[in-house]
């Protein structure tokens, strides 16, 4: 086939699926086939138009909860009576101090959320890049995951964490050095204690080049790191990347059983500055379906443990709580941090932002079909990297002013001042399926009916 | 030389015999589609190479005449085509799956336990967790896992050298010894299964002699043992040591007409001098009680039973609430009695996946009897509700055993497997230490209260 007739088959297929993710959210119906219940067809749909507006729907698309009848679908947020709510909405401060130790560099994020880990085989190039342009043009982070670091993101590597897990595949001193963030990838919350697997078909020969491996073959991510058995062996894996990168920040990725908060004093004590929770509903490109909802907790119940244990032993101001595993919306993001968290980290929500439907399909044969969780050389050219990021980054207008307009209404004119406030919260003793989950009043959008 | 010698089952693809409802229903509106063709035809100036590309990467819409006449049996759902054209095409789920299983083996259980008895492989997918946050018996529970435990510090995760092997029978407390160093009390006796499941028989309904030779044969194959009445092995001439008779104290003497002594034999309700009877003509076999869930495990413990089988109806009932809680219920009241380590639990009913069985030996079982997910594995179709094992009407179609047999050794490859990454996961190296780990379990309703507690609405 001549080039010319592949590009325009991809153009082909690219105009006629963002003509559709256009077209679906103002239908008034969805695709009987799409959603389930943590990710509804209404979210789905309200995803795809944030990420092309920039603002949330106003056509009836339930965007704030989804139908899973519990954790963040169960709650909301008591209101501040009206003439309480502060002025204006734009002067709220929603950004994030990284670094909570006395010594290392200060990085601010302007919104209390970055890019979750994707490895450079369980997604494409292309959709690496779009989250790294993204990351960049609003000042935040997105993650290498665990499958090297490459070329195409080096441009925007002051916005790339480089995730070190425990088959260090592509982890070299250059890729540690040229990073302000370090991520180890203890867990993962959708499969947590069970490593990391790519399936064969997914390491083409640019894959297996970036991890030093062999095409075509299956890739274990061992369980736990081999070096680390212990909370000194942890502490002596973080000298190790302060040693290669002595300015960097520290991120400590782990999942959530029932011993979390004292996984995260471990973890406070080694030197992390950033612990991130992966809860158990968390996104993956390939995990055994025993594993996604039967091991460890859901984020909802580790965020409160952890926040309040690291109170107690009061180094809670020193270390920062980065929630994921199972965040969706803007209001789940504001729910993690009245639970007790900092900020969080965003994974499938960008995905979606890109067009999954969350078919489930990431492992199967060529991959995503629509070149998200892919590395086919036709599949990923459906995603371009310019128009990713723009997506990604309307997403991300959107979950700010709807962050922004919920601490409006709560009177708060801070995210930090959010920070575990359980008693802003609601709990929904019903069957977590209300309609009724806000009454802030968004302002009706040009052109979306 | 060393004994040791590592379990496997052999697994092999056996494709279903019967015709199973399709995921998806594909729609195409073809006047449609003509329209769509032939703007791009001109809008491509004829370059078929262009036209003819299609949506689909799964081959839904491939030749000869691509969504003329679609293939729905290759369709995921992912969408694309309904995304790209939602003039042309739309995708439904099959309503026919509906009618699979029942109130409590869904349909997305059938499916699963279809994969896995079809291909004997662990269900792996991309994307999170699609499902209900929590839910009522097995799914208010999630284990645990260790970030840094792991069994062993050899092999890729440690879970290849997992144990799966359990003990049935008495283990008293403690061994007397005379003068000479030799034993004069009680002693262990114990049979060791390579794997904590059980097969239960098919219900009393099934007169399909190929579903109970399928049975007959897995339970062989894979060295586990076969729940079976005494009178259904002498009437379908089933003998051999994968059989563990059932008897009651009306049929004793059918035991005698079996061509080896059993290893294990279990007798139908608690009556003393049967239970004495069996232990004396079969001073070699593991003499247990088939019971349903009752206050008087305790007793019989203590009067000397080293083996229970509690019983649920195939939807977990047990009188008393829902199989998890009795069991919790009859393991903590055996440890609060010192009694626990005397006496093995297997239990039966209100198991249909594969994550069930390690939610069961949390809970306190050391063994799980399979019941309803070995009729799904060869195809059966409930008649209506299949909840009591004496009324229960199952479908199946015409069989083989040997087919059966190895569509049973199948599934229960995949769900040891699975069984194998819960215990990786929670760093044991064998499954002995899971049970009654409820140290390690995390129940909805308990992780809820400690989150939410203080949160305004929540009232536990």
């Amino acid at each position: 086939m001549s080039e010319s007739a592949m590009d325009r088959i991809t153009k082909k297929h690219t105009q006629a699926l963002r003509q559709g993710f256009s077209r679906w959210p103002k239908e008034g119906f969805a695709p009987p086939a799409l959603g389930d219940l943590r990710w509804t067809a209404d979210l789905i749909l309200a995803t795809w138009l944030q990420a092309e507006v920039g603002e949330p729907p106003r056509n009836g698309l339930r965007y704030q909860v989804g139908s899973s009848g519990g954790g963040f679908d169960r709650l909301r947020f008591r209101w501040s009576p009206e003439e309480e709510w502060l002025p204006d909405r734009d002067s709220i401060d929603t950004s994030l101090q990284l670094n909570r130790r006395p010594s290392g560099p200060r990085i601010t994020i302007p919104v209390p959320w970055y890019g979750a880990g994707m490895s450079f085989g369980s997604v494409s190039e292309q959709v690496m890049t779009a989250r790294a342009m993204a990351a960049q043009r609003w000042d935040t982070f997105t993650s290498t995951g665990e499958g090297g670091y490459p070329d195409a993101l080096i441009p925007y590597r002051e916005h790339v964490i480089t995730q070190i897990a425990t088959g260090m595949f592509g982890v070299r001193e250059e890729t540690m050095q040229r990073a302000r963030i370090l991520e180890f990838k203890y867990a993962q919350g959708a499969k947590p204690g069970l490593g990391g697997h790519l399936l064969g078909d997914k390491a083409t020969l640019a894959v297996a080049k970036m991890r030093e491996s062999v095409p075509w073959v299956s890739l274990f991510s061992p369980f736990p790191f081999h070096s680390v058995y212990s909370v000194e062996d942890h502490r002596k894996h973080i000298d190790w990347v302060k040693t290669v990168n002595p300015d960097a920040l520290v991120v400590v990725k782990v999942s959530t059983p029932t011993d979390v908060d004292m996984v995260a004093i471990g973890s406070y004590h080694a030197g992390a500055n950033i612990l991130q929770i992966d809860g158990s509903y968390g996104g993956t490109g390939a995990a055994p379906e025993i594993a996604k909802k039967n091991i460890a907790m859901p984020v909802e119940y580790a965020i409160p443990k952890v926040h309040r244990y690291l109170l107690q032993e009061g180094v809670r101001d020193e270390i920062l709580i980065m929630a994921s595993g199972g965040i969706r919306t803007a209001h789940d993001i504001a729910k993690a941090v009245a639970l007790g968290a900092d900020g969080c980290v965003l994974g499938t929500c960008e995905l979606i932002a890109l067009g999954c439907t969350r078919c489930s399909n990431c492992e199967r044969g060529r991959g995503c079909p629509f070149g998200l969780t892919t590395t086919d050389p036709e599949l990923s050219l459906l995603v371009d990297p310019e128009w990713g990021a723009q997506r990604i980054g309307n997403l991300y207008r959107s979950f700010q002013n709807q962050l922004r307009k919920i601490l409006r209404q709560l009177g708060l004119s801070r995210v930090a001042d959010l920070r575990g406030r359980l008693d802003l919260l609601q709990y929904d003793a019903g069957n977590g399926m209300s309609h009724e989950w806000t009454s802030e009043v968004v302002p009706a959008l040009d052109g979306v009916s | 030389m060393s004994s040791y010698h590592r379990y496997h089952i052999e697994t092999e693809p056996i494709p279903n015999l019967a015709g199973h409802p399709n995921r998806f229903v594909v729609k195409v509106r073809r006047v449609k589609l003509a329209e769509l063709l032939i703007k791009e035809l001109l809008r491509e100036r004829f370059d078929l190479a262009v036209v003819a590309s299609r949506p689909c990467v799964y081959g839904v819409f491939s030749r000869p005449i691509g969504g003329f006449a679609p293939k729905p049996q290759f369709c995921v759902g992912c969408l694309r085509c309904t995304v790209q054209y939602p003039d042309v095409v739309q995708i439904h789920p099959n309503p026919a799956r509906l009618e699979l299983g029942d109130s409590f083996m869904t349909p997305d259980q059938v499916d699963t336990i279809l994969y896995e008895a079809a291909s004997g492989r662990v269900p792996v997918r991309g994307a999170g967790y699609r499902g209900p946050f929590a839910g009522p018996g097995w799914d208010g529970l999630w284990t645990d896992m260790s970030e840094i435990v792991r069994p062993t510090r050899d092999g890729i995760h440690g879970r290849e050298f997992i144990s799966t092997s359990v003990d049935l029978g008495s283990k008293p407390a403690f061994l007397d010894f005379d003068s000479s160093g030799n034993p004069t009390g009680a002693t262990p006796k114990t049979i060791i299964l390579p794997i904590p499941c059980l097969f239960d028989p098919p219900p009393t309904t099934v007169s399909d002699r190929q579903v109970w030779r399928a049975f007959s044969e897995a339970a062989g194959a894979l060295k586990t043992l076969m729940v079976l009445p005494v009178r259904s092995m002498l009437e379908l001439a089933l003998q051999g040591p994968q059989f563990a008779p059932v008897v009651t104290p009306a049929n004793l003497a059918d035991l005698d007409r079996l061509s080896e002594p059993p290893r294990m034999i279990e007798l139908e309700g608690w009556q003393p001098e049967a239970f004495e009877q069996l232990q004396r003509a079969f001073p070699k076999a593991v003499v247990g009680i088939r019971m349903p869930y009752s206050d008087e495990v305790v007793e019989l413990a203590r009067r000397g039973v080293g083996l229970l089988h509690l019983t649920a109806d195939y939807h977990g009932g047990t009188g008393r609430g829902f199989v998890m809680d009795a069991i919790r219920a009859a393991h903590e009241s055996l440890v609060a009695e010192g009694l626990r380590e005397q006496v093995t639990l297997v239990g039966s009913g209100g198991i249909a996946a594969a994550e069930h069985v390690p939610k069961a030996i949390l809970c306190g079982l050391d063994a799980v009897a399979l019941d309803t997910p070995l009729l799904i594995a060869l195809q059966g179709r409930f008649r209506g509700e299949c909840a009591d094992p004496l009324t229960a009407e199952v479908e199946f179609p015409a069989l083989r055993p040997a087919w059966g047999a190895q569509r049973l050794c199948n599934l229960v490859a995949s769900w040891r497997d699975q069984l194998l990454e819960i215990l990786g996961a929670m760093g044991l190296r064998e499954v002995r230490r899971l049970r009654g780990e409820l140290g390690r379990a995390m129940f909805h309703a308990d992780l809820e209260r400690e989150a939410f507690a203080s949160i305004q609405g929540f009232e536990g």
